[in-house]
């Protein structure tokens, strides 16, 4: 009987808790989650993907890139005139657009974001030194002048980092940040900054298509638990995927087919992959890194490590960005391995210990390492032994160009949506001897290699665009592809989920959700 | 009484005297811990793919490349100026950041203490009064199961029950996304009562009741034990028996004498379990979203955010070396079997 009392008892406490805690939520603006803060919405500062978000919903860029990967236009009034000697790029501005404290977008607009950006940017090595100087030969017209041909400016120009900013609003900011206010162009404007929250409003005087819900609130949780927890028990809206666990991911994507929620997908963009020491032995040996290759069983550690969720890939150029969706690294063929093994004389008592590093604070990267030990052990286990060794990964970074690891695991997004965006930071060197680079971006990616003839397509790519320029690039990843300087593991894309009461979540092609295009579809 | 309290305050000058040298110990050893730790603030902040001579720039910028000698010297010279410097990722000034988030863990941590007494008390109490009955072995397994009880672990099954299962919790934060929140003191549930706010009062202790009672629950079997355990010795020693013998009622005993007494060592332990929720707390401000100074201080190591780690680690230091002096004191004060 005491018991039925004390048991009634908490039944009630917990209706009554369930009724009348906290504020009812009145407001009608979508709540939409992702992990962790916004520490800037400054454009030349923001480097996180949440910051980003925000950035592209307060501010326009001058294209966009829809999701087939085309470039459209936004503040731009059309495409990018680019002059004979392709050193100069002439942009048209669209008129009658104004930024959220009331002052025109023109060409001087423009030039101060380019300059305030080039100057203070925490990411302006993406401009390198491209960029020479910017005119602005009317009030809506900027002539870009480049130091070289350069046809990824296409891709830069759709930069979130260069989203243009009101030069009044920021006139005490043009050589330092302004962390917790933005003045752009955008769909919506700012109307409260935490590190934690952030509110934003339809902005009245938008000069294009009005979003179509009444604001968003983007809040930022710090695990991965407390993001699935909040979209399961109705306390968000929307859920972004960046950082939450594989197997959550894998949960919420089987509750989506079961209707619980609607679920959108980016583009793949993020390459996972392994680099390989070409410098030194053993992997200095062509037919060993051949026979790396084609041991790795990229679907089975699809399923294993992810569920299958993340996409195996034999190309380092995401699908979006190439016409066709070729890919060139060998094939998983673990017979044709040993046979290359044998070739070199391992297997037959001889076996090839290869130290495999991973980043210890990445859990995929462990399992997709334990998991290629173990499909070693089932398959070549009298020819290779994958010794592992896991490192905290800023440590991996620092250490990379001192080529300290002989295969390490790392994952790379393209800073903009660009072929160029993969290829150079992974393949390019300024100095190569023998075919090992001295000098440049290969060697920070720990691969060590260098090709002539992959410099020598680098700058004939420049000079050319459209077709003829991807033809080239594809020309790289092919030299790369028979090299075997990286062996590529999956990519990936961003994911989001939303409630039934809500629209789907729609990507752009930069993997950028459209929070204009959320709507409240059953109130 | 005078030669009493001049001594109490030798006793506190002294105490006080040993704190810049513990300070001293404590940021030289946070200084070098953090210098020898791997990873680099540069790629924290530009990313990986940022090319060297970014990288460079950036790291003369911070002061990085200066011999690690001179790094020291004009880092201890700051702290002296009590400037904490600036945050490596934010630039914003330390001093700043710290006194934005204390409020939320300090507020956080005072509500815990009291849900651990409110918790733990009563449970001390009824196991004593109850002796040797079903009663007494449920508070003793639940005192000592509650402290073995790993603190995030207690956060993360407490937020799926109740936030998740239950829903009758927010899952994090601190405040409805969806209100503004009072800003006076940085306190919200005193800003709330400042501002008249009966809306915001209700809704900030409707965010602050989970973390704080979970907390509470789980530190309140430290107090229910050592209640227990002090109450029973007090109430077994002579002055107890002599005092009944003299014919005054159990009620005063137990008021005036018993538990005074048995509360002197709860003292300590209040002040040493408030000095553990500087670092305990970290995990679970963590797990429950809480802008502390806790979930600061997780977000600046894994950026390596030199100086607010720094910055952030002193602070609390010098938070609990003088809580500790405090308690100390107070002991020293209240206990007249201590000598000083």
């Amino acid at each position: 009987m005491k018991k039925k009392i004390v048991l009634s008892i908490f039944i009630i406490l917990i209706s009554f808790l369930q009724n009348s805690c906290g504020s009812k939520r009145i407001s009608k603006k979508i709540i939409v989650a992702s992990s962790g803060k916004i520490e800037s919405l400054d454009p030349a500062r923001a480097n996180t993907l949440k910051a980003i978000q925000l950035i592209s919903s307060l501010g326009d860029t001058l294209y966009e890139l829809n999701s087939n990967g085309e470039l459209i236009p936004e503040l731009a009034s059309g495409m990018p005139v680019i002059s004979k000697d392709r050193l100069q790029i002439t942009i048209n501005l669209r008129k009658n657009v104004f930024f959220h404290d009331g002052t025109a977008f023109n060409s001087n607009a423009m030039k101060f974001t380019f300059d305030r950006f080039k100057r203070i940017g925490t990411m302006n090595y993406i401009l390198g030194n491209k960029i020479k100087s910017i005119e602005t030969p009317s009030e809506y017209s900027v002539i870009i002048n480049l130091n070289k041909p350069s046809s990824s400016l296409n891709g830069l120009l759709t930069s979130v980092n260069l989203t243009p900013i009101s030069p009044t609003f920021y006139k005490q900011y043009s050589d330092k940040f302004l962390n917790e206010k933005f003045v752009g162009t955008g769909k919506y404007v700012l109307t409260s900054f935490s590190n934690e929250v952030q509110s934003i409003d339809p902005y009245l005087n938008y000069w294009g298509e009005k979003p179509l819900n009444n604001g968003v609130n983007f809040v930022g949780y710090s695990n991965s638990s407390s993001l699935f927890g909040a979209l399961k028990s109705k306390q968000i809206d929307v859920l972004l995927s960046n950082s939450i666990d594989d197997s959550q991911r894998k949960s919420l994507n089987n509750l989506s087919k079961n209707k619980q929620f609607n679920e959108g997908n980016s583009p793949f963009t993020e390459l996972s992959f392994i680099s390989l020491k070409t410098s030194s032995y053993p992997l200095s040996n062509l037919n060993l890194r051949l026979a790396l290759a084609k041991s790795l069983n990229r679907k089975l550690i699809s399923e294993k490590v992810s569920y299958g969720l993340r996409k195996p890939s034999r190309s380092i150029i995401p699908p979006i960005l190439k016409k066709d969706n070729q890919e060139l690294w060998p094939k998983y063929d673990y017979l044709e391995a040993r046979r290359l093994l044998q070739k070199e004389n391992y297997c037959n008592g001889n076996i090839l210990k290869i130290p495999l590093t991973y980043r210890s604070n990445v859990p995929a990267d462990k399992l997709i390492a334990l998991t290629w030990q173990e499909e070693i052990k089932n398959s070549l286990k009298d020819c290779i032994d994958i010794e592992l060794n896991g490192v905290e990964s800023t440590t991996v970074y620092k250490n990379l160009s001192l080529g300290i690891y002989t295969a390490v695991l790392l994952d790379w997004t393209g800073a903009y949506s660009d072929p160029e965006a993969y290829l150079t930071p992974l393949l390019s060197c300024n100095e190569i001897v023998d075919g090992i680079c001295k000098k440049g971006e290969s060697v920070y990616s720990g691969s060590f290699w260098g090709s002539n003839k992959v410099e020598s397509l680098f700058l004939e790519s420049e000079k050319i665009s459209g077709i003829k320029r991807l033809e080239k690039l594809v020309e790289i990843e092919k030299i790369a592809a028979s090299s075997i300087p990286y062996i590529p593991i999956w990519i990936s894309s961003q994911k989001a989920w939303s409630q039934n009461k809500i629209s789907k979540p729609i990507f752009n092609g930069a993997g950028i959700i459209s929070l204009s295009d959320l709507e409240l579809i059953n109130e | 009484m005078s030669r009493n309290l001049n001594k109490l305050l030798n006793y506190s000058l002294l105490k006080i005297s040993l704190i810049p040298i513990m300070l001293w110990i404590i940021s030289s050893l946070v200084f070098i811990l953090l210098r020898v730790a791997p990873g680099d603030p540069v790629d924290a902040i530009l990313g990986s793919g940022a090319d060297e001579v970014s990288r460079e720039f950036l790291r003369n910028k911070l002061g990085l490349n200066e011999p690690l000698i001179s790094q020291y010297f004009s880092y201890i010279k700051n702290i002296l100026h009590l400037d904490f410097g600036q945050s490596l990722s934010t630039q914003e000034p330390v001093l700043n950041i710290i006194i934005k988030s204390l409020p939320a863990s300090l507020e956080l941590g005072f509500f815990s203490i009291l849900s651990a007494i409110l918790i733990g008390f009563p449970l001390g109490l009824i196991g004593l009064r109850n002796r040797g009955k079903k009663t007494d072995y449920i508070a003793r397994i639940l005192g000592i199961a509650t402290y073995a009880i790993p603190p995030f672990w207690g956060a993360m099954l407490a937020q799926l029950l109740f936030s998740v299962f239950f829903n009758i919790s927010p899952i994090g934060g601190r405040f409805p996304i969806f209100q503004q929140q009072p800003q006076i003191t940085g306190f919200l549930v005193l800003d709330s009562i400042l501002s008249n706010n009966i809306i915001a009062l209700k809704d900030s202790l409707y965010h602050l009741a989970l973390p704080s009672i979970t907390l509470g629950f789980l530190l309140s079997g430290i107090f229910s034990r050592s209640l227990r355990v002090n109450l029973d010795k007090t109430l077994k020693s002579d002055y107890v028996n002599a005092a009944i013998c003299r014919g005054i009622s159990r009620k005063k005993i137990f008021l005036n004498h018993a538990l005074p007494n048995a509360l002197l060592p709860i003292v300590t332990i209040s002040g040493l379990t408030m000095a553990s929720l500087a670092g305990g707390a970290l995990l679970f401000e963590v797990t429950f979203s809480w802008p502390g100074i806790a979930l600061r201080l997780h977000e600046a190591i894994s950026q390596r955010d030199y100086t607010l780690v720094q910055g952030i680690v002193i602070f609390t230091s010098m938070l609990i070396v003088s809580l500790n002096l405090f308690v100390d004191i107070l002991i020293a004060y209240l206990d007249p079997r201590i000598e000083y």
